[in-house]
């Protein structure tokens, strides 16, 4: 071979790769163990929490588990403990020479049994088999032969060897009788132990019992279970999954403690010493137990009311849903309730019996019907009545049109009928007519019963503003330009929002309005007088709705008009009416002609000009009017006089002279009014008012009835865009900065909450820099609403989302959960809460007043309604609320309570909204209905007189203060008539009222302990009137029978006997002229 | 160069399982048990430098006159009756519940174990106004020989209202919570109206006929004290004691000052 010739530069030689290998398996090594660990760490973030959560909720429980031994410890030092455990100890000393008896009896039995069954056990097996063996033989003879076999092997003689060594002969018969006796024998003893084992374990679940109902935590031997279960936990995935709702939430695999049995605290899941982590707060349990147990989470999940993405676990951003591409982000903790309204939309108010969870949403739910934002945006479930009733007006004519069909079917048939070939045929045929005639009988009466439901439905449309066609008789004129400049500037407190309107608009609207009112004349109403006024205002129940004053000075309840200065904008002659009959109205509206109809129209047809529910047809063309004003406001029945004296002095309430508004000329310009007509339009004013031409307007604003999943591009921030996802504030007046819930921004807000509470808090912000003509501005008004409005308002928008869940999981109860629900409704639209409590704990309006601080004045409140439904026959229930009166003539009163000058007003309900605000007071206390009244046994002689001498006792004085029907002693009484018992009370409410009356109604006047128990019984705690000697029944129950069996007659007779001075003589009383309060 | 890939190769190895294993942290200990009542140690009160402050109770003014009350409604209410909301004798205010609202520290005390009683006898209370310490026994007592119920109204604390039958077993009740001062009334007899001072410290009183008062063992200390009236609210003042002091203070109420509901 020839001498080979290197290359100067062999590669292969002088030139090496390695560094770059070296750099490249190193990077890939890298990569792979970045991969490995990302794959086992870092995408399963969770894994840390888990581990964390071992050690911090493990070393908790170790200290729990000493403080629960040490409280064991502590508890069973108790006397009462040592006394149970000692009767345990006792009971077992006692049983024991017994038991040994009978376990050493079933120990021989026992061995005894088993020497006999070893025997028997082994002869049966061979009987059962030769049976068989006859019972299968086809002849005859062979089945002979074999029955010969069976009955000369029963009659061989067995040994049985016992275990005392004893050994006995049976024949098969014999054995059997002997293993059965021996059986029984067992059994009996094992009962006999059963027996006296009963009382000892009996004394021992006694002793076991106490210590766990008086340890506050668990006990240690839960603690220990629970120690066991963290100790052992291996790191995995927790996971609810519901299949049929498509839920599938693995918060549980950070949010390890969210379930524990114990309450978790982020203070104490934090390093001893430090302040609570991002650990610490992930770990805490549940903050409301209650909640949790109506909504197991094994079916609810944790998404459907939080939202976050349940299914990520790669981080928490990812779980919270926090990030661009996940449409429903967790709810900020502020708005948590928010998730409530994804199933009970439904419901009007939301509420559990301990602690204040749906306080939150159901205050938001009320606002946005409170203020009439329902008045320009849809919102499904809100101001139904208008829908309602177009629904009914539509089947209405859907039936008369079947009629009609019917009818021609009808006639058809006859014919057929009337030519049939065969009378067969022809009977057959008129049979099918005449059914068709039946049916229109039928459809006839459907008709008459949605005509009906229509008129209800046009009682119970109401609209949050006051009507306008009133203007003129109602308002000076000159007042009205100022109003709309902007409402707040005259009543602060107002639910009129600030329209923007420059002085063109202003000029236009209130032309418009003035000239488009009725100029109808009121008849002149008399003068009153200004003190008495006052004093009606502040206690006849004006104030459980209105309030007076401003600022600190003010009082009363905030659901209608502050009237500070109502004695500026309204003309005395309408105030009069308006106070004596709000509904009143000047001229009733024909929905059909669309007109109001005045007195003209009734003198064409020769009809009196009357108009009330009786008479509430149009004299045109018969159809149902609109008779009443659309106002929620109630009449009180007052007097003339009274009215009189609470308008005088309203008229007193000025700030200045209505005369010293400036003159407004221009409202008289006809040329103003078109221009007026569009603006009207353009606000959408009739949302909230009634205003003549506008009667059917639609609403001009968004439905906002899944506003909350609305993409989030579709929220118009216009200009602000840039600055919301800088987390940058836009609003720059520190007053309305004051309105955002959370004050101003500190982080990006370009979100659905930042969108709502900036628009809340100032409607035009997303106007801000933009160029636009009058007409395309935002329209909606400033509803000057402070920071918890708008965080209630908001929290509900943002819960106002269309839901992937099943319809299962709408909150729409088919039972007495549904009264209350629709209660609800109707509760708040009157506002029965600003006088009444319906739960424990609820703030009234005349809680506030100052006149009913006194204590003597707090009787003077109107009743608590807490046990209502358990209290009163619905029947009853039914004629008090369409005449809280209970009088046709005298109307002028309470008819329960005639010593409380607040009088319950009278809401001319439908039939429709009584009917269910009874089932609602029933459902409230879970009564069933229909009611079944209990029949009270008759007293006899004996009993009545025994009842009688009770009733009258100086120790149940009864009479000293319930009413009795005559007038001198009725001035200071402070309780009902017991005459109205028998119709109104449900005689097991009585029972329990008379026994316990402070936890029914608690600070009523009742007083408690007026019975004490004796035994199984009631009986009087005072002195006993001595008939009742040897009577062993119960005291109450023969009291609560002679109350429901009182007639008017016995009860003057009884009350003349009891001695009662005269009560004209001056008493000193609250009730009475001098009110203690201003003493 | 092949050692060296291997060498590198391990480092990496190495480093790895250093980063991945080295983080175990010590299990946490745990705050939980401590409880947090016992933030400060009870400080105890020396008998040795205790001191006094006592005053008397002034009206300013023209004192309304007792007006007699028709208690005809009830004949088994015995005797003579007469408003007792302002009762002023030569100048000086009965009534007045006087105590020390503010300045007491970390200082903890005990609830007498003796009941204080509360007596209704010609359907009248005696006292008129009560002070008692929060968690103490008030011993309830029917001397008359006709029904009573007794019902405070109370802000802050529970309220209740019991029948209490002829001459019958006494009530016990307690309040629980400070409150100055607590109206108490009978239903039955509307007239029939006293007032309670439920206090945390056993350091009040109230005035007699002769306006005095006097609140005795004081550690030495700056206190806020009230005189609170039913009817003419709640005045303060700021007092210093040094150890072993007496030390005077007087309240003045005038005529025209409440009624509107005082504080």
């Amino acid at each position: 071979m020839a001498e080979q010739l290197t290359p100067d530069h062999d590669p292969i030689v002088t030139r090496s790769y390695a560094l770059y290998y070296l750099v490249a398996i190193l990077l890939l090594v890298v990569s792979l163990f970045w991969a490995l660990w990302d794959e086992a760490y870092g995408q399963r973030p969770w894994k840390k929490y888990q581990s964390v959560f071992q050690e911090r909720y493990g070393a908790f429980l170790k200290s729990a588990r000493s403080q629960s031994a040490q409280a064991e410890k502590e508890i069973q030092g108790d006397s009462e403990y040592r006394k149970l455990a000692d009767a345990a100890d006792a009971a077992e000393k006692q049983a024991a020479p017994a038991m040994k008896k009978i376990n050493e009896q079933l120990k021989e039995v026992s061995a005894r049994l088993l020497a006999v069954q070893n025997v028997f056990t082994d002869k049966r097996a061979w009987v059962n088999a030769k049976v068989y063996e006859i019972e299968t033989d086809d002849s005859e003879s062979g089945k002979k032969s074999k029955q010969r076999d069976l009955d000369k092997y029963k009659a061989q003689q067995f040994t049985v060897e016992f275990p005392d060594g004893s050994r006995k002969q049976f024949n098969f018969e014999q054995l059997e009788e002997e293993y059965t006796a021996l059986r029984e024998e067992k059994a009996r003893l094992n009962a006999d132990l059963g027996d006296l084992l009963k009382p000892v374990n009996e004394a021992k679940t006694k002793r076991d019992d106490y210590l766990k109902e008086h340890l506050v935590s668990l006990t240690p031997e839960q603690i220990a279970g629970l120690q066991k279960k963290t100790a052992d936990w291996d790191n995995k995935i927790v996971q609810i999954n519901v299949a049929s709702a498509n839920i599938v939430d693995r918060c549980e695999s950070c949010h390890m403690g969210i379930r524990e049995p114990v309450k978790l605290t982020p203070a104490s899941m934090a390093v001893k010493g430090a302040k609570p982590d991002e650990y610490a707060h992930a770990f805490v349990s549940h903050p409301d137990e209650e909640i949790l147990k109506i909504h197991d989470p094994d079916k609810f999940g944790c998404s459907p009311c939080h939202q976050g993405n349940g299914r990520a676990t790669t981080s928490v951003t990812k779980g919270h849903g926090d990030y661009e591409h996940w449409l429903w982000p967790l709810f900020a903790r502020q708005n948590t309730e928010s998730g409530c309204q994804t199933c009970h939309a439904a419901d009007m108010k939301l509420s559990l019996t301990t602690g204040n969870v749906g306080q939150v949403i159901s205050e938001g739910k009320f606002l946005f019907r409170q203020r009439g934002c329902n008045g320009c945006h849809r919102y499904e479930g809100y101001d139904r009545e208008p829908e309602d009733l177009l629904n009914v007006q539509q089947q209405i004519k859907q039936k008369e049109e079947e009629q009609q069909g019917n009818l021609r079917q009808a006639a058809m048939l006859t014919r057929q009928a009337d030519n049939a070939p065969d009378n067969a045929t022809a009977n057959r045929l008129y049979a099918e007519a005449e059914a068709l005639k039946v049916a229109n009988s039928r459809i006839a009466g459907q008709i008459e019963q949605l005509d009906f439901h229509s008129r209800d439905l046009l009682r119970d449309l109401k609209k949050i503003g006051p009507d306008l066609k009133e203007a003129r008789t109602k308002l000076n004129k000159n007042w009205i330009p100022v109003w709309l400049h902007k409402p707040t500037d005259f009543r602060p407190t107002t639910k009129m929002p600030n329209f923007r309107l420059n002085d063109e608009q202003i000029k236009a609207i209130s032309a418009y309005l003035w000239q488009m009112a009725l100029t109808d004349k009121l008849p002149a109403a008399p003068k009153g007088d200004t003190t008495r006024g006052k004093e009606l205002f502040e206690t006849r129940g004006c104030l459980g709705c209105h309030s007076i004053g401003e600022g600190s000075e003010m009082q009363g309840g905030d659901f209608a008009a502050n009237l500070t200065r109502v004695g500026e904008k309204v003309n005395y002659d309408y105030l009069f009416r308006w106070i004596k009959n709000p509904r009143v109205r000047t001229r009733p509206y024909c929905p059909y002609e669309k007109k109001d109809i005045g007195p003209e129209d009734y003198a064409k047809h020769n009809l009196p000009y009357q108009i009330d529910f009786e008479h509430s047809t149009c004299p045109n063309d018969g159809h149902e009017l609109q008779v009443e004003q659309m106002t929620v406001m109630p009449n009180l029945r007052l007097a003339d006089d009274e009215v009189a004296d609470i308008a005088t002095y309203l008229m007193t309430q000025r700030q200045k002279d209505p005369a010293s508004y400036p003159e407004a000329p221009f409202m008289d310009d006809p040329k103003l009014k078109a221009e007026g007509q569009k603006w009207v339009r353009h606000f959408g004013c009739a949302g909230c008012h009634e205003i003549a031409g506008f009667e059917d307007e639609g609403r001009i604003g968004t439905e906002l009835t899944v506003e909350g999943s609305k993409p989030l591009e579709r929220l118009d921030f216009a200009l602000q865009t840039k600055k919301a996802e800088e987390g940058k504030e836009v609003i720059t007046d520190k007053a309305i900065q004051a309105r955002l819930p959370e004050g101003p921004a500190k982080a990006d807000w370009y979100n659905h909450k930042g969108f709502f509470e900036h628009k809340l808090a100032m409607p035009n912000i997303y106007d801000q820099g933009m160029m636009k003509p009058e007409t395309e501005k935002l329209r909606m008004p400033d509803p000057h609403l402070n920071k918890d409005q708008i965080q209630e308002l908001v929290t509900f928008l943002l819960g106002s989302q269309e839901t992937s869940l099943p319809a299962s999981y709408q909150y729409k109860p088919e039972d007495w959960r549904r009264d209350v629900q629709e209660g609800w409704w109707i509760v708040r639209k009157y506002n029965c809460v600003g006088c009444h409590q319906f739960t424990p704990g609820q703030q009234t309006s005349w809680q506030n007043v100052r006149r009913f601080q006194d204590p003597d004045w707090k009787e003077q409140f109107p009743p608590k309604l807490l046990t209502e439904g358990a209290r009163v026959d619905p029947e009853w229930l039914m004629r008090f609320l369409a005449n809280p009166a209970l009088s046709q003539a005298d109307t002028h009163r309470n008819g329960v309570r005639p010593y409380l000058k607040i009088r319950m007003p009278t809401f001319f309900f439908s039939d429709t909204e009584r009917r269910k605000l009874v089932r609602f007071f029933q459902a409230l206390s879970q009564q069933p209905m229909p009611y079944t009244p209990e029949r009270l046994p008759v007293l006899t002689a004996k009993e009545t007189d025994m009842a009688r001498s009770l009733f009258t006792s100086t120790a149940a004085p009864c009479l000293k203060c319930h009413a009795t029907g005559d007038a001198a002693h009725d001035k200071i009484a402070t309780a009902p008539n017991f005459l109205m018992a028998k119709d109104r009370l449900k005689p097991g409410w009585t029972e329990r009222w008379i026994t316990d009356p402070q936890s029914i109604s608690p600070g009523t006047s009742m007083p408690s302990g007026l019975f004490r128990k004796d035994g199984d019984h009631y009986v009087f705690a005072g002195p006993t009137p001595s008939s009742f000697e040897g009577y062993d029944k119960d005291h109450r129950q023969l009291l609560v029978r002679y109350i429901f069996q009182l007639t008017p007659e016995e009860q003057r007779r009884v009350s003349s006997q009891a001695g009662r001075a005269p009560a004209g003589k001056k008493a000193r009383n609250p009730a009475g002229s001098t009110p203690a309060g201003v003493q | 160069m092949n050692k060296k890939t291997y060498v590198a190769l391990l480092l990496v190895v190495g480093l790895m399982f250093v980063a991945g294993c080295g983080k175990k942290e010590a299990p946490p200990e745990q705050a939980t048990a401590k409880p947090e009542a016992a933030a400060a140690p009870a400080a105890k009160i020396d008998p040795a430098t205790v001191a006094t402050v006592s005053g008397v109770a002034k009206f300013d003014g023209a004192a309304p006159k007792a007006q007699k009350i028709d208690m005809s409604q009830d004949p088994a209410c015995k005797g003579t009756n007469e408003t007792e909301t302002v009762v002023v004798d030569n100048g000086n205010l009965e009534n007045v519940f006087i105590y020390v609202k503010d300045g007491l520290g970390n200082y903890s005390f005990d609830v007498p174990k003796t009941p204080v009683k509360l007596d209704q006898q010609g359907c009248r209370y005696h006292p008129h106004v009560l002070g008692v310490m929060a968690g103490q026994t008030v011993q309830i007592l029917n001397s008359d020989n006709t029904t009573h119920n007794i019902h405070p109204s109370p802000k802050d604390n529970r309220e209740w209202n019991e029948s209490q039958p002829p001459k019958g077993a006494a009530l016990n009740k307690d309040f629980a919570r400070q409150e100055v001062l607590i109206p108490v009334k009978c239903n039955q007899h509307p007239w029939m109206k006293m007032y309670i001072g439920v206090v945390k410290n056993p350091f009040f009183a109230v005035t007699g006929k002769d306006g005095k008062y006097e609140l005795k063992g004081l550690p030495p200390g700056t206190y806020t004290i009230a005189a609170v009236h039913e009817k003419f609210g709640e005045q303060t003042q700021t007092v210093t004691v040094a150890a072993k002091d007496s030390k005077s203070q007087n309240f003045t109420f005038k005529a025209g000052a409440g009624g509107a509901g005082g504080q």
